[in-house]
């Protein structure tokens, strides 16, 4: 009855298989939206929280800008994940150009492995595009008294914190506890009382949960359902909020609390002399009036204009606001604070 | 079915409804409702915003990325699984145990540790990658995606067409020696077509796992949104940004997708096996 032999079959499977692999691709690899149509592409790699603000806000209104004053199409593709990862990834030969890093010792590793030859320190505000302070989340109608980075050491809290291996964020939050009771113990006696900062890291970390790779995954977690309290930066605490109205969460301000400030860099390794103009643009860009409005507008704090940050209702004030320099600035907070403070002693890593 | 027959005969066997309800019972919250909460969380904003999460520029460029790179995969681990059962079941010669062994090695290595060890290989300072120049970098392309998954699905097509080779009998090849065939006449015409069975499900299987890679694809790719992202990678993505519909939608087609490869496989298999028996 088969009129076909086997062989033929075998050859219509076989074509079948081409065919279905060349639909799918229409050639050997499929062709990326972002590549098409002569646009200058500009390849941003951002830490986790930046996402919202650089896709809704600052990316439309540059190619808007470009369009209206040069007729010419930019384009941008981009990539989010904690800083230590981005970080990595671009170490390892990822094609960014563009940076957006939550610590500045990402920033000097980078300069480190000579991805970024150029001095950030020369952009304006010494390469800080913004900042904001960290805050605790806890669940609605605060059910467990949490006022201060103290109380999230009571016995039964379960608290997420992001990993410090992979997020620049964990090491803000750990800055955040450890320099909050330094900064509180100053006020009150005069005297930083070092012991006590680390018996409250110490205790806080005993109440932790789950340490996800990115602030942003850690926000995923706390909105699932999981865990009492969440430290994070008051952007993405706020972003939360907006985007789910009925959302199961209040913002604690610390009394003293960390200010985290976003470095961006140009990793000059990957940018052609027909690319750096429009890099360049767009890094000026980053700190002009509209740029740094529409940060504040995601809830990020300025790095240029105080008054902007009035235009954000939501921004809370600070009692006793402090930023990495109150250490030393990254050079010491690094190796004093992190590795030997909290890998050594709180983690016990030695 | 004689022996249920004739049981029913007896009566009402007990033992048949309580083992198949157990069985569900077992499968129920293993397998069968987290697939569930795929489609339900995936339709659970209605059907416009889960068709909107489908054809989103992003969404559609990382499918058809994953269908690419597993195709290439595919065609590749088939060919070498073809021609490496050839080799390993026709000769034998001094460390062949060690090459099977070898070759199923990709199965217990943790995909994260494929994608670390393609980095260390052919990445930036790796031993091959740092002879290449900036502008021929493999690494965070989409052939470091290929590569990624030719080495998790390596053993898969090779695992599946071995087997047929061993027991194969050598009686017909030997016949069409005698009668003047070339080797080549004799494999394309004698053996290829008695291990269609076997290259046909080798090659689904390979496809369909290197579809939903996600541990070695997200080390070496770069998981750049619209140019090196695949679709558990976007899928990832969209679930920690907490856009679990988005995230949901595309894990739905990937579900749908193995369904539909599994299915084949289920009914052609029987399909190919009874009609290699007949010729």
């Amino acid at each position: 009855m088969r009129q076909r032999t086997p062989l033929s079959r075998i050859r219509a499977t076989l074509l079948l298989m081409t065919l279905v692999g060349l639909t799918a691709g229409s050639s050997c690899l499929p062709k990326s939206p972002s590549e098409s149509g002569g646009a200058v592409n500009i390849t941003v790699y951002g830490f986790s929280i930046m996402k919202e603000s650089l896709e809704k806000a600052i990316y439309p209104a540059f190619t808007a800008k470009v369009k209206r004053e040069h007729s010419l199409d930019v384009r941008f593709t981009s990539s989010f994940a904690g800083s230590e990862t981005v970080t990595n990834q671009i170490i390892a030969g990822v094609k960014a150009q563009i940076a957006i890093l939550s610590i500045e010792r990402d920033a000097e590793r980078l300069r480190d492995h000579k991805d970024v030859t150029s001095d950030w320190h020369a952009l304006p505000q010494k390469g800080i595009v913004n900042k904001t302070p960290f805050v605790i989340l806890v669940r609605k109608g605060n059910p467990k008294g949490i006022h201060d980075f103290p109380d999230l050491a009571k016995p039964g809290i379960k608290l997420i914190h992001p990993d410090p291996v992979s997020s620049g964020g964990a090491m803000w939050s750990i800055l955040a506890i450890y320099g909050s009771e330094l900064v509180k113990s100053e006020k009150q006696s005069g005297d930083a009382d070092r012991t006590r900062a680390l018996q409250t890291l110490q205790a806080v970390w005993r109440n932790v949960i789950s340490t996800p790779g990115s602030a942003r995954e850690a926000r995923t977690q706390f909105e699932s359902g999981y865990g009492d309290a969440l430290i994070t930066y008051e952007l993405d605490a706020l972003l939360m909020k907006q985007a789910n109205g009925n959302v199961d969460a209040d913002v604690i301000i610390p009394e003293a609390t960390i200010f985290s400030e976003h470095p961006a860099v140009v990793i000059d390794r990957n940018v052609s002399i027909t690319e750096r103009p429009f890099v360049n643009a767009f890094m000026q860009y980053l700190w002009s009036e509209e740029a740094q409005r529409a940060f504040v507008k995601f809830h990020f704090r300025s790095s240029t204009d105080e008054a902007l940050n009035r235009e954000n209702k939501e921004l809370a004030t600070i009692k006793y606001p402090f930023s990495v320099d109150y250490f030393g600035g990254w050079d010491k907070a690094y190796p004093e604070i992190i590795e030997g403070i909290f890998r050594d002693s709180v983690q016990n890593r030695k | 079915m004689k022996l249920g027959s004739i049981r029913h005969v007896r009566g009402f066997d007990v033992a048949r409804p309580v083992s198949i309800a157990v069985m569900l019972g077992i499968m129920l919250p293993l397998v069968l409702l987290p697939l569930l909460s795929i489609f339900v969380f995936g339709t659970s904003k209605g059907l416009g915003v889960f068709w909107a999460s489908l054809v989103a520029p992003d969404a559609v460029f990382a499918l058809k990325l994953s269908i690419v790179t597993s195709f290439w995969a595919t065609v590749f681990n088939v060919v070498f699984g073809l021609f490496g059962a050839y080799v390993l079941s026709r000769y034998d010669f001094w460390g062949r145990n060690a090459v099977i062994v070898t070759i199923s090695l990709p199965t217990a290595i943790p995909t994260a540790v494929a994608g670390f060890a393609l980095l260390l290989l052919w990445g930036r300072y790796g031993m091959i990658g740092k002879f290449f120049s900036e502008d021929h970098q493999i690494m965070f392309t989409p052939y470091a995606i290929i590569l990624a998954n030719i080495f998790v699905t390596f053993p898969l097509a090779f695992g599946v067409i071995k087997p047929v080779f061993d027991t194969m009998s050598r009686s017909l090849e030997e016949a069409s020696a005698t009668i003047g065939a070339t080797r080549w006449q004799t494999f394309w015409h004698v053996t290829l077509p008695s291990l269609r069975g076997a290259i046909f499900s080798g090659a689904l299987l390979t496809f369909a796992r290197a579809v939903g890679e996600f541990g070695s694809t997200i080390l070496v790719s770069g998981n750049l949104a619209g140019r090196t992202q695949t679709a558990p990678l976007y899928i990832f993505a969209k679930f920690n940004e907490g856009q679990i519909e988005a995230a949901n939608a595309i894990a739905v087609v990937l579900a749908l997708l193995s369904f539909v490869i599994f299915s084949v496989l289920f009914f052609a298999r029987d399909w190919l096996e009874f009609e290699t028996q007949e010729s």
